[in-house]
């Protein structure tokens, strides 16, 4: 039974952080322990990128949707998928740092670009099964696996008008590829793949320097301190996956070659794999 | 078949948009720069109830009167100490806490907005800013919740599981977007003390000090959330935090007029 206490002025409900404050680092210690529970276990996130795979268009789109397919006839595969915007987020922001919007105001007009992609995938997959998922309605998973439905998730996270103050430069920090890892975090999958078009992430931009090399199988702890300053995934979702608990396995495949999303989902070690080892 | 990138042509163009994306010469544009976001602490003022709250409703609707535009943000308070126990207890995720934790600061600015109505007290979602140029002009005061949006997309701090991005988060980055210099909290204390003034009494007032300062004091607590502190420096636009003592009458209206009391943590 909650114990209502007063007599400094405030009614406070008796409880561990009753009269603290929540900036002492003493009592914020209080909260943590070694693990997070983790709500979908079982479960993969698909990132499939804008400018890597949308923006090439059909010839680029078509294979894939195929290969998402054949994926879904083996119903114990349980996945979200999530798609980033690409070239037209790029111009976005762009025309936005001319007119001097602020970080929230370009943080709250990205978004839309996503969407449009979002649409595309599901009106290919629809006919196969998938459906838009509203922002966090991740109660309604369960449903969805157990319908043969696929998820297609909202992949820029909630920022908006919010968005802190980058650390350097004038872009949003919190962009597609890291408000998908953070839905797989905070939901404890079992793993995210990016689905881009290299076979994974390089120690510079492979486009531009042949001699790049591919990282295979990695370690956070390894990656970090050698990671490219040009990559193709958001800086800050290396940053967050340091301080999280639950995600253990990143993998970054190469769209364009049919079959390696397949292998990936299955757990084969394919493309760059990265994985977080228990502190 | 080769399936090329279809690209428009722009400054950032190709960009893996990981770097700083300098090339763009950048001129910020303040949206409303008029506004005072003004923050009314959950534990500190709401939690003591009428006694607190009413006199310092009377000098936020003293100084609407005198056409200063004002949007409130609502705090939490012991409630979401309570959850944030439970859940922490359960050991949910740091995303399923910051969700938990967007209930309290909305239930506290629907009462804001009950005893403010008869003064054009509006209750504002976090996403309705667009609508403020008319509220303002109509001499409405706007109250929302001071919770950020971030939800389950709330990142993990080390060492903890509470959300670092609380209300006081949400009154700095709403008072960034705005394009106001100065955003007010109004707590229970004078503002800033070397340690709590309410568990030390030898702990003296800080009238003035710099983010930077302040950070190399490494208090083991501080007044105002310590992202907050963190993210002052890099702010385009609110470059100065002021905490005022509501529980003293004639504090809140005077730092409303842009009056230097209480305490005022710079950039």
């Amino acid at each position: 039974m909650a114990e209502i206490i007063s007599g400094d002025g405030r009614t406070h409900i008796n409880s561990r952080l009753m009269r603290e404050s929540l900036q002492n680092r003493g009592v914020l210690s209080q909260t943590e322990s070694d693990r997070d529970l983790r709500v979908f276990p079982d479960v993969t996130l698909v990132s499939i990128g804008g400018q890597s795979i949308f923006d090439r268009g059909k010839a680029a789109i078509l294979p894939l949707v195929e290969e998402l397919v054949q994926i879904k006839r083996d119903k114990s595969l349980k996945m979200v998928i999530g798609v980033g915007g690409g070239t037209r987020v790029r111009h976005t922001i762009s025309i936005a740092l001319d007119l001097g919007l602020p970080v929230g105001g370009m943080a709250q007009l990205v978004g839309a670009m996503e969407e449009l992609n979002a649409i595309l995938l599901n009106t290919l997959l629809a006919p196969h099964g998938s459906m838009p998922m509203q922002r966090d309605h991740f109660w309604d998973l369960p449903l969805y696996f157990d319908a043969g439905i696929t998820p297609i998730a909202i992949s820029v996270p909630p920022y908006h008008f919010w968005e802190p103050p980058p650390e350097a430069g004038h872009l949003p920090m919190h962009g597609s590829d890291f408000g998908l890892f953070q839905l797989a975090e905070v939901l404890g999958m079992k793993q995210v793949i990016y689905v881009k078009d290299e076979d994974g992430l390089y120690d510079k931009d492979p486009k531009k320097h042949p001699d790049a090399r591919r990282f295979g199988k990695i370690t956070l702890a390894e990656l970090l301190p050698q990671l490219p300053d040009d990559n193709i995934l958001d800086r800050e979702l290396f940053h967050a996956w340091s301080h999280a608990k639950n995600l253990t396995r990143i993998t970054i495949v190469n769209g364009l070659s049919p079959g390696q999303l397949t292998r990936a989902l299955h757990g084969d070690d394919v493309g760059t794999v990265i994985v977080k080892e228990p502190a | 078949m080769t399936a090329e990138r279809r690209t428009i042509e722009s400054a950032l163009a190709g960009s893996a948009m990981t770097g700083p994306g300098d090339r763009v010469d950048y001129r910020p544009t303040a949206v409303m720069p008029d506004v005072k976001v003004v923050k009314i602490g959950g534990q500190s003022v709401l939690d003591r109830g009428r006694a607190a709250l009413f006199p310092i409703l009377d000098e936020i609707v003293a100084a609407r009167k005198l056409g200063i535009q004002i949007v409130i943000l609502a705090g939490g308070g012991t409630r979401a100490r309570h959850i944030y126990s439970i859940a922490s207890e359960l050991e949910v995720p740091t995303g399923v806490v910051a969700t938990l934790g967007k209930y309290i600061p909305m239930q506290n600015a629907r009462m804001l907005q009950m005893l403010l109505a008869k003064h054009g007290g509006i209750y504002m979602l976090p996403d309705d800013f667009e609508k403020l140029p008319l509220y303002l002009q109509m001499g409405c005061i706007p109250v929302m919740s001071g919770m950020p949006p971030f939800g389950y997309w709330e990142k993990r701090e080390e060492g903890s599981r509470i959300p670092p991005h609380r209300t006081d988060a949400g009154v700095f980055l709403s008072a960034e977007f705005l394009g106001a210099r100065r955003a007010l909290f109004i707590k229970d204390e004078d503002g800033l003390y070397t340690d709590d003034p309410k568990k030390n009494p030898a702990a003296t007032h800080i009238k003035s000090i710099t983010a930077a300062e302040l950070t190399a004091r490494g208090l083991p607590d501080v007044v105002l959330e310590r992202v907050v502190i963190e993210y002052l420096p890099r702010a385009q636009w609110c470059k100065e935090l002021q905490i005022v003592n509501g529980l003293k009458p004639g504090q809140v209206l005077a730092a409303l007029k842009g009056e230097d009391v209480g305490s005022i943590i710079r950039a």
